[in-house]
């Protein structure tokens, strides 16, 4: 949503985007629809990694422009496609001229990026696996469809986003795999949830979840979602620790058949449909 | 009674207006411009573009009590605020994104005038629609725009006096830096070199717009320097940020950017002359005098368009005019400014594409550093170890303050070799930016003859804030983050910061009204001035 890059004339990377703003229709009024083939997603491959992602990450997580994980499950194919068709005025987003069918295998190669939503199909059952959501004190710290507590990512949508194996790896050993933030301007993409020990220079210890740092601050939420700021020359040891998590495990406290059904009702989160 | 007293208030309400009537600001008056610190009188502070200021009401002692004075707000800036004011008598000219011009009363900010230009369908390939500041001299204000004009405006009302088409916008010719005004001339060159086009440097009259020579920083086919650029059509080279100017050896220095296309240069053996260079050119005639080449054949983006600096130092006990560097390539450079020649030189960031420099400064390049189709890691990255932001020089440290982007990039390399003037160029290759836990920047005061550093002040991210430097003995800048800081300037010490809530994006400077010493940044889209209470 930012635009980007002041770098001047020279620059590598050519820019920005605004999502809010207005697309320009193209002069093609066929609606854009996701092509989802072998064939087609290897060609939406192709366009956006030679394009698309020198300002949007290989990955799609964002660079000089937004990340586009998940855009086209939040915007859907068609207003994605007028997107890359017809640009976005005032921004580094310059319209590319394709047919409909083009664009669809673009977007179908933009549904795949920053997913993990492997092609393993959820063996458990979502119903149970529900139950198992609500009895083991999940929606603490999870917010699905508005309800839960805040302290972890938000779920809503994480099973257009996230595939089994995720899930998985993520229950039994939290902070294993982390997101990134959004592409940041120029700046790249700091890890989101990483996990921080400080002590401070009278011997007080903290630990939790990095929410914020700069040059001269850091704050963190502990595992109660309590927000701890602090000052850097205050302190008297910042650790920084990936891997480590305010989560718990749940390898050994739930069986297989609960950690299947969880999984599988995680799997089928994937959010209201944008109107 | 009634009478006397509204004459008394009217006269009041005048009297701002009265005392910041703009000053005219004679050539002779910019050479000096260090005998009048109050006033910030170039893009660099002077024309060495050292942006060091002789104030010094501002102490290591005293910083931590600077309190916010005004701030202004352009009503719909378009863009990002990258620009360095000019400060004259208590006038303050800045611009706003992308070629708005406007005059500041610099006691309180409130706006004078404002010019901005009639914009149609600009093509920006490569470049962000910003305007990084104006030139000031006798009574005009010059600006270049987004869509390559150079225009002249009265410094009091803000009228158009001339407006030149510099070169064509369509083409992908596009203007983001500050002129250079000096003599009864005008200097401007242009970005563009991933629309392919082919860079220039042109002096105008001051007087009239009319222009008076142009250089080509890259050759025509058949023109000498054609052999180093293989059969391709030289292209690219564009010098896109400010020079710096020697008055007495009448010298203009300024550097030039990438090669095009870039990330592949296959079709363009050589040393690609006068891509990512430093020219030294005599602005009487617009002749260069001599060039140094910093990395020839560059596929990494590493423009050489960095502000140099001007400074004079002993080396081995001999005083010299010397130019420092810090190169986007991670190399910091020490020319004489006399001859070109390679005085001194070593990585100031992280590179991992040259085994060092040679006798000549030339670099000894790691074999397999080029960009790969799968992306190759090398640092620094591709926005380069600096980018358009300027360095500072303190001639009672005698440092060089530096903000350092430690940051690296898979660089990809394009399949696309033949870019098309004024076109998008796809397939072009580039980057694969690493994590932001990966990088980090930070301001390093360098020995300004040798580039061995002195100290260092680590930031959480690479930044896009230059330095500046005081006679109080501070360091300005900024972080990514929003953070405008204070920095002892011998040891590096934080001595004062406060949060702006966004990005800066623009190079500090420092003035005087009234007697009492200010300091300018942006943030996001605010122009912040700060002063002790």
């Amino acid at each position: 949503m930012k635009a980007v890059r002041a770098v001047c004339s020279c620059a590598a990377t050519f820019f920005v985007c605004a999502l809010a703003a207005q697309a320009q229709i193209p002069r093609d009024p066929t609606p854009v629809v996701a092509k989802t083939s072998a064939t087609d997603l290897a060609q939406g491959k192709l366009f956006y990694e030679a394009t698309c992602s020198k300002c949007h990450g290989l990955d799609g997580g964002g660079s000089d422009g937004p990340s586009l994980q998940g855009v086209a499950q939040q915007l859907g194919d068609d207003e994605v496609g007028k997107i890359i068709r017809g640009g976005i005025p005032g921004t580094g987003m310059n319209g590319f001229s394709m047919s409909a069918d083009e664009a669809g295998q673009v977007v179908g190669y933009l549904r795949t990026l920053g997913s993990t939503a492997d092609m393993e199909i959820a063996k458990g059952d979502p119903a149970k696996g529900k139950q198992v959501y609500e009895s083991s004190g999940c929606r603490a710290c999870h917010i699905i469809d508005g309800e839960g507590g805040g302290i972890g990512p938000e779920l809503t949508r994480v099973g257009s986003m996230r595939g089994p194996s995720y899930f998985r790896t993520t229950l039994l050993a939290p902070g294993t795999i982390l997101p990134k933030e959004a592409g940041a301007m120029e700046r790249g993409r700091f890890t989101q949830y990483l996990f921080v020990h400080v002590m401070t220079k009278d011997g007080h210890s903290y630990e939790g979840t990095r929410v914020y740092e700069d040059s001269f601050t850091i704050e963190i939420k502990d595992a109660t979602g309590k927000f701890h700021g602090f000052k850097k020359l205050d302190l008297a040891k910042l650790e920084k620790l990936p891997g480590h998590s305010v989560m718990p495990s749940f390898k050994g406290t739930l069986s297989d058949a609960q950690l299947d059904d969880l999984i599988a009702y995680l799997a089928s989160l994937k959010g209201a449909p944008t109107p | 009674m009634k009478l006397t007293r509204m004459a008394l208030i009217l006269f009041a309400l005048l009297l701002p207006a009265i005392s910041r009537a703009q000053t005219p600001v004679p050539y002779d008056r910019i050479v000096k411009a260090d005998s009048e610190p109050a006033n910030w009188l170039t893009y660099g502070g002077n024309f060495f573009d050292q942006r060091f200021s002789r104030l010094k009401q501002f102490t290591p002692a005293n910083v931590g009590g600077l309190k916010l004075a005004w701030a202004y707000q352009p009503s719909r800036p378009a863009g990002n605020v990258e620009t360095s004011p000019i400060v004259v008598d208590g006038i303050m000219y800045v611009t706003e994104p992308p070629s708005t011009v406007t005059a500041l009363d610099a006691h309180n900010g409130a706006k004078l005038w404002s010019w901005s230009p009639l914009l149609h369908n600009v093509v920006a390939i490569g470049l962000f629609q910003t305007n990084r500041g104006v030139a000031v001299m006798d009574n005009r204000v010059f600006v270049a725009t987004i869509d390559a004009h150079l225009v002249a405006l009265d410094a009091k009302s803000g009228a158009v006096l001339w407006n030149t088409v510099v070169a064509d916008n369509k083409l992908g010719y596009a203007i983001t830096s500050a002129p250079l005004a000096i003599d009864g001339k005008v200097l401007i060159g242009t970005g563009g070199s991933e629309a392919a086009v082919r860079g220039l440097m042109d002096g105008y009259d001051a007087k009239t717009g009319k222009r008076l020579w142009r250089i080509w920083t890259v050759p025509a086919p058949g023109e000498p320097g054609a052999d180093t650029w293989g059969n391709s059509t030289p292209a690219g080279g564009t010098a896109w940020n400010a020079p710096a100017y020697d008055p007495k050896l009448n010298l203009v220095y300024w550097g030039t950017g990438n090669p095009a296309p870039d990330w592949n240069g296959d079709d363009r053996p050589g040393a690609n002359l006068y891509t990512c260079s430093l020219l030294a050119i005599d602005p009487s005639d617009g002749k260069v005098k001599w060039y140094f080449q910093f990395s020839p054949h560059e596929t990494h983006d590493w423009d050489a368009s960095e502000p140099p600096i001007l400074f004079d130092q002993a080396v081995d006990g001999q005083m010299r005019k010397l130019l420092g560097f810090a190169n986007r390539n991670g190399f910091y450079y020490v020319l004489d400014r006399e001859t070109g020649e390679f005085v001194a030189g070593m990585p100031y960031v992280k590179e991992t594409w040259a085994k060092g420099l040679d006798a000549k400064g030339q670099p000894i390049v790691i074999p397999n550093t080029e960009p790969t189709p799968e992306g190759n890691l090398v640092f620094p990255s591709i926005t380069g170890a600096i980018n358009w932001t300027s360095n500072s020089y303190s001639p009672l440290t005698k440092l060089f303050y530096v903000d350092a982007r430690e940051m690296g990039s898979y660089f990809v390399k394009g399949s696309n070799t033949h870019w098309e003037m004024g076109k998008f160029p796809m397939n072009a290759g580039g980057e694969r930016a690493l994590s932001g836990d990966d990088a980090y920047g930070a301001i390093r005061a360098l020995d300004a003859t040798t580039g061995k550093m002195k100290w260092e002040f680590r930031l959480h991210s690479p930044s896009w804030v230059g330095t500046l430097a005081t006679a109080g003995g501070l360091v300005f800048s900024g972080s990514d983050e929003g953070d405008f800081f204070a920095l002892d300037a011998e040891t590096g010490k934080p001595l004062w910061e406060i949060y702006l809530g966004s990005s800066l994006r623009s190079n500090p400077a420092t003035y005087a009204v009234d007697g009492k010493q200010y300091v300018f940044v942006t943030a996001g889209t605010t122009y912040f001035v700060f002063g002790l209470p």
